[in-house]
């Protein structure tokens, strides 16, 4: 069965650091250039990000999440570089367009801030199983419930997407044409639907009774299954991050 | 009736599922037996059309496959999936069994003729307004045979069909593949249920990492002891409690049994 998670199996430094690490990795990404609202910051965090996705080796994934947020960026580089109202400098012409100074850095700024936030969240995607992150949650005061029903999140959606191709043979096997033309397809709608809808409910029946009958709802405190991911320089790491925060920010009040 | 040639399909490039497939199926009741994963469900999605073959050709009446889309084939071939509910959606027993008839251009009138006769078959004339997700999984699989039978195609794939069957089920089934049989429709079957293989089919083949192992009547199929280990294929019960009382012949039924032993005991 097919994963949806991006996770890559793979043995490297950054993948042996905890989930909490890699959350606290993004808050820093995130609220660093916030802070200091300069275009070299921004750019060495996003520098940084990449950096670290090379040495987790893992580069190659995130080509096809780059390319679907640069495909959204370029809309953004031209209206703002077009239309924004502040737009005084013509940086320069293409026919009788005019492309703006104000708009361009405007789209600069958006453009470096999605970019860290999509690198910072692809580390911990990429790098992360997303059991150990719903497990560290857990442990970390997250109610087993939600952490149930992200985790099932994973194993349902495949496993839907394989009870649909099933379903599609059985009603093909049937004389039910599934390909072709808009209306043929439109037909096939029903027939396809009702049984994941109605087998996708069924399994939500059973998979509850199969958890309560092995006592997930019993409130008597739980053993993990697995040890808890810690690594020598975590809390090294977590706390460089926090004082650099801590630092940007009365730098940002004081400086 | 089918015709199978240098039959290769794989799933993935380098990982062949089916190779060199070489059968020719005629009128005899067949069963294709083998361990998980030898090949058996993508053999006969494979006849049904449901996939397409990497090489080799499959002739199913004439019909060549690799140019016929399964939903065409349906009127040819019939394919009865293992899991009831992945196809089940309509209100009522009979709207269900109609659906198939109705797909393949069937008249309305034939159509409902045909359902009735194939729920008359399996036994579920009282439930025809009923809800199909009402019936028992017994019954929901006997529903899905209705539905396939109405169409009337000349050839019926069982998947698994005794699973979730008790006694009065499988020999339900077993009628049916006796009035099939009468009505000169080939039935063929995937099953692990080596003691319903033995009462009922004709011919048994065996597949075992994506290639014929054995083939031939299932008498015969059932005494080669060292080619079915090969396939971790266990013989009927009564085949081998037979053969460990030291009865030379293989026996497939327990009424056999009965009869080698009064015989014997006569003599």
């Amino acid at each position: 069965m097919k994963s949806i998670s991006l996770y890559v199996d793979k043995e490297s430094f950054i993948h042996d650091f905890d989930p909490i690490t890699k959350l606290l990795y993004i808050l820093f990404a995130l609220f660093l250039p916030l802070i200091l609202l300069s275009f070299t910051v921004s750019f060495i965090s996003v520098g940084v990000s990449i950096v670290l996705l090379m040495a987790a080796g893992v580069i190659r994934k995130t080509i096809p999440v780059f390319s679907f947020v640069f495909l959204v960026l370029i809309t953004v580089v031209i209206i703002q570089g077009l239309f924004r109202p502040e737009n005084e400098t013509i940086l320069f012409q293409i026919g009788p367009l005019a492309m703006y100074k104000e708009g361009l850095l405007y789209a600069l700024t958006i453009t470096l801030r999605v970019m860290n936030i999509v690198s910072a969240f692809l580390i911990l995607v990429l790098t992360t199983k997303p059991s150990d992150l719903v497990e560290t949650l857990v442990r970390k005061g997250m109610s087993p419930r939600i952490g149930y029903v992200i985790v099932s999140v994973f194993q349902i959606i495949p496993e839907m997407m394989a009870s649909m191709s099933t379903i599609t043979d059985a009603q093909r096997a049937r004389g039910m044409e599934t390909e072709g033309k808009l209306s043929v397809r439109m037909k096939a709608f029903l027939p396809l639907l009702g049984p994941v809808i109605l087998g996708a409910l069924i399994n939500t029946k059973e998979r509850a009774l199969a958890l309560e009958v092995r006592g997930f709802n019993s409130h008597v405190p739980k053993t993990y299954l697995y040890e808890e991911k810690t690594h020598a320089l975590s809390k090294w790491v977590q706390a460089i991050l926090l004082l650099l925060l801590v630092g940007a920010g009365v730098w940002r009040i004081f400086g | 009736m089918i015709k199978v040639s240098d039959l290769s399909f794989s799933y993935r490039k380098g990982t062949p599922v089916l190779s060199g497939i070489n059968l020719e199926l005629d009128q005899r009741s067949t069963a294709i037996i083998g361990q998980n994963g030898a090949g058996k469900t993508t053999f006969v999605k494979l006849l049904k059309g449901l996939l397409k073959a990497d090489e080799g050709d499959i002739f199913v009446n004439n019909h060549h496959v690799k140019e016929t889309t399964a939903a065409e084939l349906a009127k040819t071939i019939g394919l009865v999936f293992q899991n009831p509910n992945d196809q089940m959606f309509k209100r009522t027993v009979l709207d269900e069994v109609m659906f198939g008839p109705l797909n393949i251009k069937m008249d309305k009138q034939q159509a409902k003729e045909n359902a009735l006769m194939a729920i008359r078959m399996v036994d579920l004339q009282g439930k025809l307004d009923i809800n199909p997700h009402d019936l028992s999984l017994s019954e929901k699989k006997l529903l899905c045979i209705a539905a396939i039978v109405a169409m009337d195609p000349d050839i019926i794939i069982l998947d698994e069909p005794t699973i979730a069957q008790d006694h009065a089920g499988k020999e339900k089934i077993k009628q049916i593949i006796k009035a099939l049989k009468d009505k000169n429709k080939l039935v063929m079957t995937i099953i692990h249920d080596m003691d319903f293989v033995a009462e009922n089919f004709e011919r048994t083949i065996v597949f075992n990492e994506g290639k014929v192992l054995l083939d031939g009547d299932t008498r015969q199929v059932f005494s080669q002891k060292d080619m079915l280990k090969k396939a971790h294929v266990e013989p009927p019960g009564i085949t081998q409690l037979a053969e460990m009382l030291g009865i030379q012949e293989t026996i497939l039924t327990v009424e056999e049994f009965i009869h080698r032993n009064k015989e014997a005991a006569r003599d």
